[in-house]
């Protein structure tokens, strides 16, 4: 029988509108999936027989919907109970439900992924800023120990220069009766008129006060600059005073913070004169 | 599944009241398929056929086999009342972009709706029907092929 025939027959219809036993529905399914031309004429007569049942619609009354979706929830639920035996007679919902439960499987998982991800990124960025700061704070510090160290060679080089130059008088100061233990290095060098202090040992200045040094010419003194002092120490080893033309000798008294004009002889702590 | 309710319920319902022609069984009925269907997605096959017509069928089974039962035989003996009149006309003005039912009626012939009939809202099988009212198998078929064929032809007019 070819197909023109097949479709012509009847069979078709007769399977439309369900007359047919088992046996024939099958034997007709088989048919129709090897022939596309039966297939659509099958499909064409379900459809008009859809169409005719669908003209019998009578809408059920709604309470019938929550029942039905009740039992269906209820087996459902009965269903996910029962473990495994039970499961392949309904292999049915996992795969209708399936592009569902894989996109929502999917897309928790990439969810879980990128938040995971985020999580170890904002820890590798965390570290990483740690360390950045690190090096920062490290370079700093190198920085500053270059500065030091630079420094400490401009001074030590200064003292270097001055003690080398024949040209400087080296005057010693030693502390007064009242003040045996005071000691202040004086280098000056009349022609350039200048004036350094160094190895400076005075007792640490009370609050509001400070040393002055004093350049003494014919007994006459002469400001020579305050000498800068911090915890007790001279802040710098080498510091540079106010320039002096011409002195017999030096001295240092203790002033009010800014000095003075004349200086408080009473406050005398180191003098020395000038060897010619 | 409350989509493909909301979607088929009523044509289903029809159908089902169709047969079973009383509307508290067809409740019972209609649920009893929709659970099925829920149950047995898996048996269905896009290639075998269309959804809907799966879905009529798994509804046509299950109502013809409540009819065929013993149980329902006996209670509709003792309830001689017909259901009620929305089984025995269903409603034609639920799908107004449809042809109502009467104008079916009118376009194809006593026969081939009775055939029709018979075979989707009674279940007999080609040969029950051919030895029932003594007709040869062959008129039974070319019956039900002229009568789908007029069907789709005044379906596809007015669509």
């Amino acid at each position: 029988m070819n197909n023109e025939d097949y479709i012509t027959s009847g069979i078709l219809e007769l399977y439309a509108a369900g007359a047919l036993t088992d046996e024939e529905r099958r034997e007709v399914e088989q048919t129709a999936s090897h022939s596309p031309e039966i297939r659509a004429a099958l499909l064409e007569a379900c459809a008009v027989m859809e169409q005719y049942a669908s003209h019998y619609a009578v809408q059920p009354r709604p309470a019938l919907k929550n029942r039905v979706m009740d039992q269906i929830q209820a087996q459902t639920a009965n269903t996910a109970e029962e473990e495994q035996p039970v499961r392949p007679l309904y292999p049915v919902n996992e795969r209708e439900g399936s592009p569902y439960k894989w996109m929502f499987a999917a897309s928790i998982a990439l969810f879980l992924l990128s938040g995971f991800m985020s999580i170890r990124f904002y820890q590798n960025w965390q570290s990483a800023e740690a360390r950045l700061q690190q090096a920062l704070a490290s370079e700093q510090t190198l920085a500053r120990n270059y500065q030091t160290a630079s420094y400490r060679l401009d001074q030590q080089e200064q003292i270097l220069q001055v003690m080398r130059n024949p040209a400087y008088r080296t005057v010693r100061m030693q502390g007064v009766e009242a003040h045996p233990e005071a000691n202040v290095l004086v280098y000056w060098n009349a022609q350039e008129q200048k004036v350094f202090v160094d190895a400076v040992q005075l007792p640490t200045p009370p609050a509001g006060k400070q040393y002055q040094l004093w350049a003494l010419l014919d007994d006459k003194p002469i400001d020579a600059g305050l000498i800068s002092m911090e915890n007790g120490n001279a802040t710098a080893p080498m510091q540079p005073m106010k320039n002096i033309a011409a002195a017999q000798a030096f001295a240092v008294t203790l002033e009010p913070a800014g000095g003075s004009v004349n200086p408080t002889l009473e406050q005398l702590y180191v003098m020395g004169e000038v060897s010619s | 599944m409350s989509v493909l309710y909301d979607m088929y319920s009523p044509a289903l319902f029809g159908v089902v009241l169709q047969i079973v022609k009383e509307e508290e069984t067809a409740e019972d009925v209609l649920q009893e398929a929709f659970v099925k269907i829920w149950n047995s997605f898996q048996s269905y096959d896009d290639s075998k056929g269309r959804l809907f017509t799966w879905m009529i069928n798994v509804c046509r089974n299950l109502a013809i086999d409540k009819i065929r039962s013993k149980q329902y035989r006996v209670s509709q003996k003792t309830k001689e009342i017909p259901a009620s009149p929305r089984a025995i006309y269903g409603s034609g003005s639920f799908k107004p972009e449809h042809i109502g039912i009467r104008e079916i009626t009118e376009k194809l012939n006593p026969e081939q709706k009775q055939i029709i009939d018979l075979m989707y809202f009674e279940g007999l099988t080609q040969s029950e029907i051919a030895e029932e009212f003594n007709i040869p198998l062959g008129t039974v078929k070319t019956r039900a092929r002229s009568a789908i064929k007029t069907l789709g032809k005044l379906f596809k007019g007015r669509e």
